[in-house]
């Protein structure tokens, strides 16, 4: 590959870079809004999810041409793979974060009550250090961090297993209504669909690594507590 | 040693063959004047120092600034700019809004912009970029994170105070119209029953004012060898007729015994008194309260733990100032007045001490008191006095 496409290479990863720090700062930000059922900012948060997906399709489509233009080989071939995998995941976290702020706006004007309020604050610190380390590990390249990340995962799965007990003590205890109940089913999910996105993130750094995709399912806590959709043993489906 | 040495002969070598560079670079024009090399040597290592200085003084400044050329590379960065600038998380979307700064300037705008980051932890950045009269530009990046968070307290703090002393004044006034015009027993009854509730409240809220500000501003704290477990028993009894109602049991659990602190005795009753009320104001009925004191090396830490609704993250740095509510639709109910932990924090810094929260929302909060087993002199390490 010659010197243009190597810098146009880098170009990529900083764009990359730049796109995650977005996702990882909006993370904590829905959240928040989601708390204080903040109308405006979840307007703001839905608008500026267009932004991060032609920015994301952008990365995609340059990474194809790069791969078309200058047939990059071995390393530099996974790091463009990798690049565009990797863009996927973060469009999708940040559809998440967006239909985190849409909740905010469903629920508005209904007291949650305190045990499921600190669920979702810890869950959304969870999603964003996931995020957080699993960038790191890309941007540094650092195998072991990556490696981490999965271990992570387990407990914003834990927190989201807890989440939804809770739901059912408030739903039961009558302190909840069935459509609010299932809002905040659904954004437990969201969460920890984000922490998975995150998973994925880091598997793509360990591809780009070691040249290994690590094998699905079995990282997954050896179906200890989920398989690999994330669906939870023992709760009623 | 040597390696200093060493050092500092590269410097030297790099200085003067820098200064014989410039001197070299500028004789041509200067040919025709009656100057001798020392005199351009001379005054070329002045420049060169001055430069020197200048930019040392840039890189002590405590706004971030980055300078670009004509074309828009970057040419100087001084140590705050690298700092908050970087490749990844909040850093590289500093960088991102300083870039998009630094290309309008160049354009000829002139552009400002407050940076709202959540981190953790939570940073606001005000950046501006002004283009450069001979070419380039300039960004700074400024860190106005604390001014933010002071100017919160200060604009709540008002907000807040008119609250709490005109709603009761408001509803004296409205029930007292109310009576004036009414001749049915009954109902003049039950309004003047709650004037004197109304009454009741805003004066304790002013004497709880009152007691804040002799503890900010009396000076005069005793420091006497008090018992801790005195301070703790004598605090628990205060509350206990509202645990009662509550059914909420309050306890001292794990106390090491024959612990004693220097200070107020009083001051350091009502902070414990103030942590206990609010533990059992904030617990659901039938829980427990848990008070115990440790010494921990020259201090002694007093802890208040409850198993209560917990205090949302966001608010915990906040809930020491004065008539900060977390829930001001919750704050009528409780009856307190706002000014609880307002106070504890006082005290905690009158007796050189400091007052810390740790709380997970749903699950309870422990408040610890942390007070010097001896004498510390009075620092006045007040902070914001909004």
């Amino acid at each position: 590959m010659n010197r243009l496409a190597h810098d146009e290479l880098m170009e990529l990863r900083s764009e990359l870079l730049r796109v995650t720090a977005s996702l990882v700062e909006s993370i904590p930000r829905a959240t928040q809004i989601l708390l204080d059922q903040d109308l405006e900012g979840a307007e703001y948060q839905i608008l500026a999810d267009d932004e991060m997906d032609s920015r994301t399709l952008d990365l995609e489509d340059r990474c194809v041409t790069l791969m078309a233009l200058h047939a990059p080989v071995a390393s530099e071939l996974r790091h463009a793979v990798t690049i565009m995998k990797m863009s996927a995941d973060i469009e999708r976290s940040a559809d998440l974060v967006v239909n985190i702020c849409k909740v905010a706006r469903r629920i508005h004007g209904i007291q949650l009550d305190p045990k499921m309020r600190g669920l979702i604050g810890r869950m959304g610190t969870q999603a964003q250090i996931l995020f957080r380390h699993a960038i790191q590990a890309y941007a540094d390249l650092d195998l072991p961090m990556a490696k981490a990340v999965d271990d992570m995962d387990l407990f914003l799965d834990y927190l989201h297993r807890q989440f939804i007990e809770s739901i059912f003590e408030s739903h039961s205890a009558g302190t909840i209504d069935l459509p609010v109940a299932i809002q905040m089913a659904v954004t437990a999910r969201f969460f920890e669909r984000i922490g998975d996105h995150a998973v994925n993130v880091a598997h793509y750094v360990q591809y780009l690594i070691t040249g290994e995709i690590p094998p699905a399912g079995d990282h997954r806590r050896g179906g200890r507590l989920s398989d690999s959709t994330g669906e939870i043993e023992g709760l009623p489906a | 040693m040597s390696f200093v040495i060493g050092l500092l002969i590269g410097l030297a070598v790099g200085v003067v063959s820098y200064l014989l560079f410039v001197a070299t670079s500028q004789e041509i024009p200067n040919i025709s004047t009656p100057e001798t090399t020392s005199d351009i040597e001379t005054r070329e290592a002045e420049k060169f120092g001055a430069l020197l200085q200048i930019q040392d003084a840039i890189h002590s400044l405590s706004v971030g600034v980055v300078i670009v050329d004509a074309k828009g590379v970057v040419t100087f960065r001084n140590k705050l700019a690298e700092s908050v600038t970087g490749v990844v998380h909040s850093d590289v979307l500093v960088e991102e809004v300083v870039e998009q700064h630094l290309s309008a300037a160049l354009n000829g705008e002139t552009k400002r912009q407050v940076l709202d980051l959540f981190g953790p932890p939570r940073k606001v950045f005000s950046v501006s970029a002004t283009p450069l009269l001979f070419g380039g530009a300039v960004a700074m990046i400024e860190d106005i994170t604390e001014r933010y968070l002071v100017d919160a307290v200060r604009t709540d703090f008002v907000a807040n105070i008119s609250h709490e002393l005109k709603t009761p004044v408001g509803a004296l006034a409205v029930l007292a119209e109310a009576l004036s015009q009414e001749d049915d027993l009954d109902i003049i009854h039950r309004l003047s029953e709650k004037m004197v509730d109304e009454a009741i409240r805003v004066g304790r809220t002013i004497d709880d004012l009152l007691e804040l500000s002799r503890i900010e501003f009396g000076g005069e704290a005793v420091k006497d060898e008090v018992d801790a477990e005195a301070i703790i028993s004598e605090s628990i009894s205060r509350v206990s007729p509202l645990a009662s109602t509550h059914a909420i049991k309050v306890a001292m659990v794990d106390f090491p015994g024959a612990l004693k602190v220097v200070g107020d005795r009083r001051q350091l009753v009502s902070a414990i008194g103030n942590l206990v009320e609010n533990a059992v104001k904030y617990s659901d009925v039938g829980s427990a309260v848990e008070v115990t004191a440790r010494g921990d090396g020259d201090w002694v830490e007093f802890t208040v733990k409850d198993f209560g609704l917990g205090i949302p993250s966001r608010d915990l740095d906040r809930v020491f100032e004065r008539f900060y509510r977390v829930d001001r639709a919750r704050s009528r109910d409780t009856g307190g007045t706002g000014l609880g932990l307002a106070i504890v924090r006082h005290v905690a810094n009158n007796h050189g001490g400091e007052v810390s929260v740790t709380s997970i929302e749903g699950e309870g909060s422990t408040f610890a008191l942390k007070i010097p087993k001896s004498i510390v002199q009075n620092q006045s390490v007040m902070k914001e006095s909004a």
